[in-house]
């Protein structure tokens, strides 16, 4: 067998580590379900403006779709947290697949369970307005979805690796949860995920604006609004810019956890 | 080729010595059990030979291949048993198992059975719908057996394979890695409970402060210590002195202690020594009740040569 398949195998296997924690899931699916259909349904109709041409509920949804590639992403930390306190690594580390491979199993399966969460989402809200009438999907839209999936890996692979990155220097569980809490609010927050580029630009300093701007979450927030809601072509620079941003993410997580494995070969500890 | 070769190998943590320029080798198709105190080094060979650990000098050789140099060939060939249970919390033992053979190659077509049987011969197919992390601490132990003997490496390690498994159990799993051994892998068990040692053993390698005290069959080893054999003779009347100054006249390196109508000897060989007994006993007139023979244990083999106790060590 292959380095690769095995890497694969293992990348399967942590993949499905993520959908097999129920009470996980359970409150991400609830959280995410009560906002796309509940929040953005009621507010939907209570707010008849229109941004960028479209109504609040498609504007919503993008973000949370991003939201929930985020929180899988971000799940991939959680797990190398426990695999490196539980020893689950050191039985990774007597497998047949060289440290790099290990690594790398870690970030795409963090990639595959946001894609996978983000996707399932992203399906229901089309679903939710196709049936309930709210508003038409062009057929375009779907097709710009399906083509946004490898960037949207991209992404959840960054966001996997800073998630990686904060496990691999939390020696305590609950400091792990103070990283990914400040992550998710920091990244959430100063973005264009839940509110249009120009109010904060209106409110806020410049500098923030900027870093809201370059975000990979609010790049990603804007292409599936403009793509897979509106229709609008594919923009390729905001797509190169989703790349740049979230490549280096992926790359820092990557060292950072190797950088871990390493001193596991050399000290016998994380 | 040895299954197994290190030189001058040594790892230090910090400002602790682990392993000290250990010199040790196993052969082909043999059990070598490695005895020792907690903190003797064990743990931290086996961690270097399956290449979870560096070493910090010297060279460890699985099968002739380089532990540091090639790990990802050393790790193709070995698999071992960790003295902690590790698995995927979630997932089942059945699931855990497939996942493991996967990783090793073995074939799709018969994967299933083997691991089905596996499980059988080591009772957990009974737990086979518990996820990992419900598992009793034994349960847990046993997957971790499972996973090597499903993988049949060329070399099998396991780390104290039966700490916190039950009598009945225990002789299981001894059994397995017998079996293990006779389907031609070379093993390596870890532990410091003797009856282990003394079950598994074709040789048992003694570390101790991370140095290699000695290493032979148990048989030779016993013989090796001064009074290899314990003799406990009951007579019919007291002791006499001229008794037990005619036995110290027998010859050979014998140890003799009398008290009221028993007398108790530490020679080298008993079935050398116990027919001389009987017979000085009959010249002196000294009538024998009962004689029993004793071997020492490991424990008194690691107190031998090491000057220490191997039970009550930290």
């Amino acid at each position: 067998m292959s380095q690769f398949s095995r890497l694969v195998r293992i990348a399967r296997t942590d993949f499905s580590y993520f959908f097999r924690t129920k009470w996980l899931m359970a409150v991400l699916i609830s959280l995410s379900l009560s906002d796309m259909l509940v929040v953005g349904l009621v507010y939907g109709r209570l707010i008849p403006t229109k941004f960028a041409g479209l109504s609040y509920f498609q504007f919503l949804v993008p973000g949370i779709v991003v939201v929930g590639l985020f929180s899988a992403a971000t799940d991939t930390g959680r797990r190398i947290w426990l695999a490196l306190r539980e020893g689950v690594v050191q039985y990774y580390l007597t497998l047949p697949v060289r440290t790099g491979g290990l690594v790398g199993a870690y970030i795409i399966s963090g990639g595959l369970g946001g894609i996978v969460y983000s996707g399932a989402l992203l399906a229901i809200a089309y679903f939710a307005l196709s049936f309930l009438g709210t508003s038409t999907i062009p057929i375009q839209g779907i097709v710009y979805a399906l083509a946004l999936i490898p960037f949207l890996f991209v992404l959840a692979t960054g966001i996997a690796g800073l998630a990686a990155f904060f496990a691999s220097v939390s020696r305590r569980g609950e400091i792990y949860w103070v990283y990914a809490q400040a992550l998710q609010v920091s990244m959430v927050t100063i973005s264009t995920v839940f509110y249009p580029a120009q109010t904060i630009a209106q409110y806020l300093p410049a500098p923030v604006a900027t870093i809201a701007e370059y975000n990979p979450l609010s790049l990603a927030a804007g292409v599936l609004r403009n793509s897979a809601f509106a229709g609008n072509p594919l923009d390729t620079s905001v797509l190169t810019n989703l790349l740049a941003t979230s490549l280096p993410l992926a790359i820092l997580g990557a060292l950072a956890y190797w950088t871990i494995l390493r001193n596991i070969r050399l000290k016998g500890k994380p | 080729m040895f299954a197994v070769e290190t030189l001058n190998l040594s790892k230090r943590y910090g400002k602790t010595d682990a392993l000290r320029g250990l010199n040790f080798t196993v052969n082909e198709g043999e059990i070598m059990v490695i005895l020792g105190p907690n903190g003797s080094g064990k743990t931290t060979l086996l961690m270097i030979l399956c290449t979870i650990l560096k070493p910090s000098s010297g060279t460890a050789k699985v099968v002739g291949i380089d532990v540091v140099e090639e790990g990802t060939k050393v790790r193709e060939v070995m698999g071992i048993a960790f003295q902690e249970a590790r698995g995927f919390w979630r997932h089942k033992p059945s699931s855990i198992l497939k996942f493991h053979a996967s990783m090793f190659d073995i074939d799709p077509a018969k994967r299933q059975d083997l691991i089905e049987r596996t499980m059988k011969d080591l009772e957990l197919w009974e737990s086979r719908d518990k996820m990992f992390m419900h598992l009793s601490g034994g349960q847990a132990k046993r997957l971790e057996t499972a996973k090597v003997l499903i993988q049949q490496p060329k070399l099998a390690i396991f780390d104290e394979p039966t700490s916190q498994v039950d009598l009945r159990g225990k002789r299981k799993i001894w059994d397995k890695i017998r079996e293990l051994r006779d389907q031609g892998s070379t093993v390596i068990v870890a532990t410091n409970e003797v009856r282990e040692a003394e079950y598994l053993a074709d040789r048992v390698t003694i570390l101790h402060q991370g140095q290699r005290v000695v290493c032979d069959t148990i048989p030779k080893l016993k013989d090796a210590i001064a009074g290899g054999d314990i003799v406990e003779v009951d007579f019919e009347d007291p002791v006499s002195g001229k008794l037990v100054k005619d036995l110290n006249g027998l010859g050979g390196d014998v140890s003799l202690s009398s008290e009221g109508n028993q007398l108790r000897a530490k020679v080298s060989r008993a079935e050398d020594w116990v027919p001389k007994m009987t017979s000085a006993s009959y010249v002196a007139g000294a009538k024998i009740a009962s004689i029993r023979i004793t071997e020492p244990s490991l424990d008194d083999v690691f107190l031998h040569f090491t000057g220490k106790a191997l039970a009550g060590q930290p």
